[in-house]
């Protein structure tokens, strides 16, 4: 057994015996530094390396990380014995940012923490105030939030197909399923101004109404959404390497998975069928009609599948939203600065990655006094650990594409 | 408030629970002394009529006295959201049992609080700090944290932080005279 010197270590040692080096001082600007901490019981087992082990770094600049995300692996060959991802790297502060910012402010702080689909992250934020204010939210509004999200639910789930198919080596899906995520993103700037952090919800409802241009564009994309999707799923379910290579790969159990906290697609592809949608309804989701899909099988290809399903079950509900979207104002009767009572609230949705909760704090002022943001890519992200061992280097890419995991989130 | 929940929660926890159920809208919330944690949640966990099987999130919070650890789970058992707040955390040496043993999820979570707070959770087994370089040595979401004085510290000493919310008096003889020091 072999043991890594880490930097617990480093600038500690004994003076040296050797006459050509001399040390004034022992200690150098270093001194100032304070010491690195013991290391955890894990940490111990991680970096204690057996025979023929290594230890390697992917990332944080590498492609398939989907983000800054190092990732160090103890490889024996080409075979994973474990893994440690090291996060940080994109860490913003979110949290303590928000504690400075009012409510409203505070909005703007969550879309760049799923840069995918950030209306599924300003969701949960304003929800959580409508609680802590005690505010109706007009029932056209959430329609058109209903409606929005569940476009970029597909767009996120597009572009996970081609992220996917990318990071196992193909190149087609990415391009075709970028076309699907343009349209719904151009349809989604028409309606909020923004292509990608759209800044789009507010307290008490929407920041405008639905316009011609994304009607007129929503009605062109949804005459052949279908279509287009089914010759989506053609591309790669019919491809024989694909469904070989996902089959079987970083199985989870039903039980683990629960018991990892995970929750979205990676969860209903075990068996579980918890959508917080109809686990704990919000908004107008008891009035719509959709399925939950799910599979058994807990490994990427279930994950992958579950997510297809996924992309129909949308366009089923942005087709009854469209059907019975009523009229009225898309705004409650709110002043410009809201300062709710003091209490707590919390929050949470259905994303395309699974349940995004935030629960607020209020101390009376204008501004939040603690807002606890939840993601599920930093959920997920640790199931990769208890995935992964025993499978080869070259699918911890695939395992990871299949948690779908965006940095953004998991660093705050 | 599910009154379902409060009478079975009232129950199966009633020598643990430090207040009354208490609860608004579609939340209903208890309030645990750190000790009874780990029977609090295994119950919680494992009983029948509780079933809360799913962790939805855990979170370190800083009153301004003290520390919180606070949950959120939910049960196919009852439509409500359960909150559990584990307090009070002594502000010099907050401890909490760590939830590792029901949910392994739990551990990022708990190494986020850590990290953030400061708290320490006994059972997890990897708790060190997750967003902040491991030889980072304040709390950053404490309310005693004050960033000015920590940037000090810091590789990017001098750097004045967008959050200090007034400049100070001096600002301006400072600017001049380091400009003149500069020339």
């Amino acid at each position: 057994m072999e043991t890594v010197s880490g930097p617990a270590d480093a600038g500690r040692s004994a003076p040296s015996d050797d006459p050509r080096v001399r040390l004034e001082e022992e200690l150098t600007v270093f001194a100032s530094v304070p010491p690195f901490p013991p290391r955890t019981e894990r940490e111990n087992e991680f970096y204690t390396l057996g025979d023929g082990e290594m230890l390697i770094n992917m990332g944080p600049q590498h492609p398939s990380t989907h983000g800054v995300l190092r990732v160090v692996l103890k490889l024996e060959g080409e075979k994973v014995v474990d893994l440690d991802p090291v996060l940080g790297y994109l860490h913003r502060g979110v949290e303590k940012l928000c504690e400075n910012a009012d409510y409203h402010q505070t909005i703007a702080y969550m879309d760049p923490l799923e840069y995918v689909s950030s209306l599924f992250c300003e969701w949960p934020a304003v929800m959580a105030y409508e609680k802590l204010h005690d505010v109706t939210v007009p029932r056209r509004a959430e329609y058109i939030r209903v409606l929005s999200s569940e476009l970029l639910r597909i767009a996120s789930h597009a572009l996970f197909m081609g992220w996917m198919a990318l990071d196992l080596g193909g190149l087609t899906p990415i391009l075709w399923s970028f076309i699907e995520r343009d349209e719904i993103v151009d349809m989604l700037s028409a309606l909020t101004g923004q292509r990608m952090l759209f800044n789009y919800f507010r307290i008490g409802g929407v920041n405008g109404d639905l316009n011609h241009d994304f009607l007129s564009r929503l009605g062109d994309w949804m005459s052949r959404a279908t279509a287009q999707h089914q010759a989506n799923i053609n591309l790669l379910n019919e491809n024989e390497i694909f469904v070989r290579r996902m089959r079987g790969l970083g199985i989870i159990d039903r039980e683990a998975a629960l018991r990892m906290c995970a929750t979205g697609p990676n969860l209903r592809a075990t068996g579980v069928p918890f959508d917080v949608r109809r686990a704990h309804p919000y908004s107008v989701f008891p009035e719509l009609e959709f399925d939950i899909p799910t599979r058994q099988e807990g490994d990427c290809l279930a994950r992958y599948l579950v997510r297809l399903d996924e992309i129909k079950q949308s366009v089923r509900i942005i087709d009854q939203c469209l059907n019975e979207m009523p009229d009225g104002p898309v705004m409650a009767k709110l002043p410009r600065l809201i300062r709710p009572r003091p209490g707590r609230a919390w929050a949470a949705v259905e994303g395309p990655r699974g349940e995004y909760g935030v629960y607020a704090i209020s101390d009376g002022t204008d501004q939040p006094f603690r807002l606890r943001i939840h993601d599920p890519s930093f959920i997920h992200l640790q199931m990769v650990g208890l995935m992964m061992p025993g499978h080869l280097l070259a699918d911890t890419m695939a395992v990871m594409a299949s948690l779908d995991p965006i940095m953004g989130g998991v660093d705050k | 408030m599910d009154t379902s929940l409060r009478r079975r929660l009232e129950a199966r926890l009633g020598e643990h629970l430090v207040a009354p159920v208490a609860g608004r809208g579609d939340e209903t919330e208890i309030r645990i002394a750190a000790g009874s944690v780990a029977a609090v949640l295994s119950t919680l966990h494992d009983d029948p009529d509780l079933r809360f099987r799913v962790l939805a999130d855990l979170a370190g919070v800083d009153t301004g006295a003290h520390f919180q650890v606070v949950y959120h789970l939910w049960s196919d058992g009852s439509p409500d959201w359960l909150r559990v707040i584990v307090e009070p955390l002594a502000r010099d040496d907050p401890r909490a049992p760590s939830a590792t043993f029901l949910w392994k999820g739990a551990e990022w979570m708990e190494r986020e609080a850590y990290d953030m707070f400061g708290i320490v959770f006994e059972g997890n087994r990897d708790l060190r700090r997750i967003y902040m370089p491991p030889d980072y040595t304040s709390f950053p979401l404490r309310k005693d944290f004050h960033l000015p004085d920590d940037a000090s510290r810091s590789p990017a000493a001098g750097v004045r932080h967008m959050e200090r919310p007034h400049a100070p008096a001096d600002a301006t003889v400072a600017a001049r005279t380091r400009r003149s020091v500069g020339s």
